[in-house]
């Protein structure tokens, strides 16, 4: 038993977080770079779960996280998923089946997009009936699609819990770059001529931030692991990681706004991007209270 | 990173859970501490005999040396299999002992550590103050040496076992006119020394488990001070990590059988239909799965780095309110039944009164985030 990365782990994740901070800051989020995708495709952020790359997931729920803590494209999430389980390489994009209308998001020059459908994971033509418009997540595009296309499914029932590990570990980041964001304005601003962190009021605030990304961060390798183990309660504690993680990113997400005072209300600041994106990642494999109520084998 | 187990450690398990099986005591833990004081002594005398007793303490000790990952599959076992709560043990296992073992002289480990692991001595601890609660420093019971004795007075509070204790881990002010964290010393006080009052204080539960002690020219040999004079605040602090490593491990088992339970319970009156229920259940759930994972990722940080983590100090202010959700929850499927409660019950509603103290005892919510923020986040100190 190990729930601590390893040296290799702590040195991937330096990498990424190093090469995010340099090539993806998370203030550009609002509107990315057009060559970004092939940049990171090149730099290998696209392939790492395909077969051949024997990434465990616990590596790639540490990787995701720090992606997600530069809020990285989000068809990085559908990306890795389509690789791991079809092969194949690729921008894919994000699909988000609703009642009516199928949206894709970040689905740009990707000919296909994969999301978890009714009838199964599996992949859509990415075939728009209206034009690309702007997201509520600033760093995304979102496309309309007819809600009957045809689903080419993937035939391992894995992949549905691989996109909702992945998707947990990029709200486990969001949940972190909210809660730094937070912490460093409560020790930079000052107001009654001390810094406002010095009031417990916000620093409580800041505290609680801090809980909610730890409990997350701990569930999302404990479900990593599960994942690898083939445990037959995998299921449930993927479940418990996205359910903890989503929350973590939404209430870090309005915390880090309420810290932040009148500007964190601004377009101009970036905390709003943090609270944006946390609003997307809710709806990328939604945890159902069945699966975490369902007795664990 | 893994969550399984080595055969060693999975045939350790195995003779926890044989050992259990066979030998948890057949009637109830009684609650006052009074009367549960013959129960605690009896099974801790039984742990003790059959090696379950200082899993992870020096085997010169009476422990059996073995590693922190198996203290907590025992602590695992003992708690899946219903094993009573060690009650007035408590102290002297968890805290006491532990703070013996990292600052005491070889004189002082030799006399208690046995006997705190058999069960002789029940120890209690001597840190708040009617004026000094979340404020610990401004402790003002003071210690006057005459000779090589320290002529004790003053007074303390919420001491829990006080009336049943033998010992006491004793942080006073040994330096006249010292402040706050210096001059303090912690020192080793015999509890039926002559001038020391114990009253007991009931609490809203209807237990009787803790007390107001009182000091008057009680006296204490020099010998007792554990880690030197005026070195008290750093020896109360030695074991506060100790405490986050592996302090936390039954209550997650523990709060794992209650949902389950409340799970059911809620299935069997049909209340899971309410959706607000569901999500709650389905959201405490989650928690407490969490928690064990925190748990895991701490021990791990121990056993990879020889100390917790910096975010071990998250796991005791998250345990505390989700065990209250959890309480609040039991509470709420009880309905108007909780009306029924009387003194001396011992059922969801007494943990709900009981569990207030999660939130206050050994440092209160509000200080758990405070160090959350300074020490985690690096925010400026308030106090």
């Amino acid at each position: 038993m190990d729930l601590t990365p390893d040296n290799d782990q702590i040195a991937l994740q330096t990498a990424t977080s190093d090469w995010c901070r340099t090539n993806m800051p998370l203030a550009d989020a609002r509107s990315r770079r057009s060559g970004l995708w092939d940049e990171l495709e090149s730099m290998g952020w696209v392939g790492m779960t395909a077969p051949g790359m024997d990434l465990d997931h616990p590596t790639e729920a540490l990787i995701f996280a720090e992606l997600g803590r530069f809020l990285a494209p989000v068809a990085l999430l559908s990306s890795a998923v389509a690789a791991r389980w079809t092969g194949s390489g690729g921008k894919v994009g994000l699909a988000v089946p609703g009642k009516d209308i199928i949206r894709v998001l970040d689905g740009d020059s990707a000919p296909r997009a994969l999301g978890l459908f009714a009838a199964a994971t599996g992949f859509i033509k990415n075939d728009p009936v209206c034009q690309t418009k702007p997201s509520l997540d600033l760093s995304t595009s979102v496309v309309h699609l007819k809600a009957d296309a045809p689903v080419d499914p993937i035939t391992d029932p894995r992949a549905a819990l691989h996109l909702q590990l992945l998707a947990a570990a990029f709200s486990v980041g969001c949940a972190d770059a909210a809660r730094d964001m937070a912490a460093d304005y409560a020790q930079l601003r000052q107001q009654f001529g001390r810094p406002i962190g010095w009031f417990q009021a916000l620093k409580h605030i800041c505290s609680d931030m801090a809980v909610r990304a730890a409990v997350a961060r701990s569930q999302l390798y404990y479900a990593a692991c599960t994942l690898d183990a083939g445990e037959a309660d995998a299921a449930f504690h993927v479940a418990a990681a996205k359910r903890l993680a989503d929350q973590a990113a939404l209430d870090n997400g309005r915390a880090n706004i309420q810290v932040h005072g009148g500007t964190g209300m601004t377009d101009e600041a970036v905390p709003h991007l943090c609270l944006k994106r946390a609003h997307l990642l809710q709806f990328i494999a939604p945890v159902e209270d069945r699966i975490l109520l369902a007795d664990i084998p | 990173m893994d969550i399984g187990f080595s055969s060693a450690e999975t045939h350790f398990r195995e003779q926890c859970r044989d050992w259990l099986k066979d030998n948890i005591p057949t009637g109830k833990r009684p609650l006052d501490a009074s009367d549960a004081i013959g129960f605690d002594k009896a099974w801790q005398r039984r742990l003790f005999d059959a090696g379950w007793a200082g899993i992870n303490w020096p085997t010169e000790y009476g422990g059996r040396g073995l590693s922190i990952v198996q203290q907590v599959i025992w602590l695992e076992e003992y708690a899946k299999a219903h094993a009573p709560w060690i009650g007035a043990n408590f102290v002297g296992i968890n805290h006491g002992g532990p703070t013996l073992i990292l600052n005491a002289s070889e004189e002082q480990k030799a006399f208690h550590l046995p006997r705190i692991l058999k069960g002789e001595s029940i120890w209690c601890q001597g840190f708040s103050e009617p004026g000094a609660g979340s404020d610990l420093a401004g402790i003002t019971t003071r210690g006057r040496i005459d000779g090589d004795e320290l002529i004790i007075n003053g007074s303390k509070i919420w001491t829990s076992f006080a009336h049943v204790a033998d010992w006491q881990e004793l942080v006073l002010r040994t330096e006249e006119g010292s402040k706050r964290h210096a001059g303090l010393s912690w020192v080793i006080c015999d509890m039926h020394a002559p001038g020391i009052t114990v009253r007991p204080i009931r609490k809203m539960s209807g237990q009787t488990e803790f007390a107001e002690v009182f000091y008057d020219d009680v006296r204490v040999p020099l010998d007792n001070v554990v880690g030197g004079l005026g070195n008290g605040w750093k020896v109360a602090m030695s074991t506060l990590s100790f405490e986050r490593g592996t302090g936390f491990i039954a209550d997650q088992v523990k709060l794992g059988q209650e949902i389950a339970e409340l799970v059911s319970k809620a299935r069997a009156s049909g209340m899971i239909e309410d959706d607000r229920i569901a999500d709650q259940l389905a959201q405490m759930r989650a928690e407490v799965a969490a928690l064990r994972a925190m748990t895991y990722r701490n021990i791990s940080e121990v056993v990879r780095t020889g100390q917790p983590g910096p975010e071990a100090s998250v796991i005791r202010l998250f345990a505390a309110e989700l065990g209250q959700r959890i309480e609040r929850m039991a509470l709420h499927l009880m309905g108007e039944e909780i009306l029924d409660f009387a003194y001396g019950d011992d059922d969801a509603v007494h943990d709900y009164l009981r569990g207030f103290a999660a939130t206050i005892a050994g440092g209160t919510a509000q200080i758990q985030r405070d160090i959350i923020g300074e020490r985690l986040l690096g925010l400026p100190k308030s106090r």
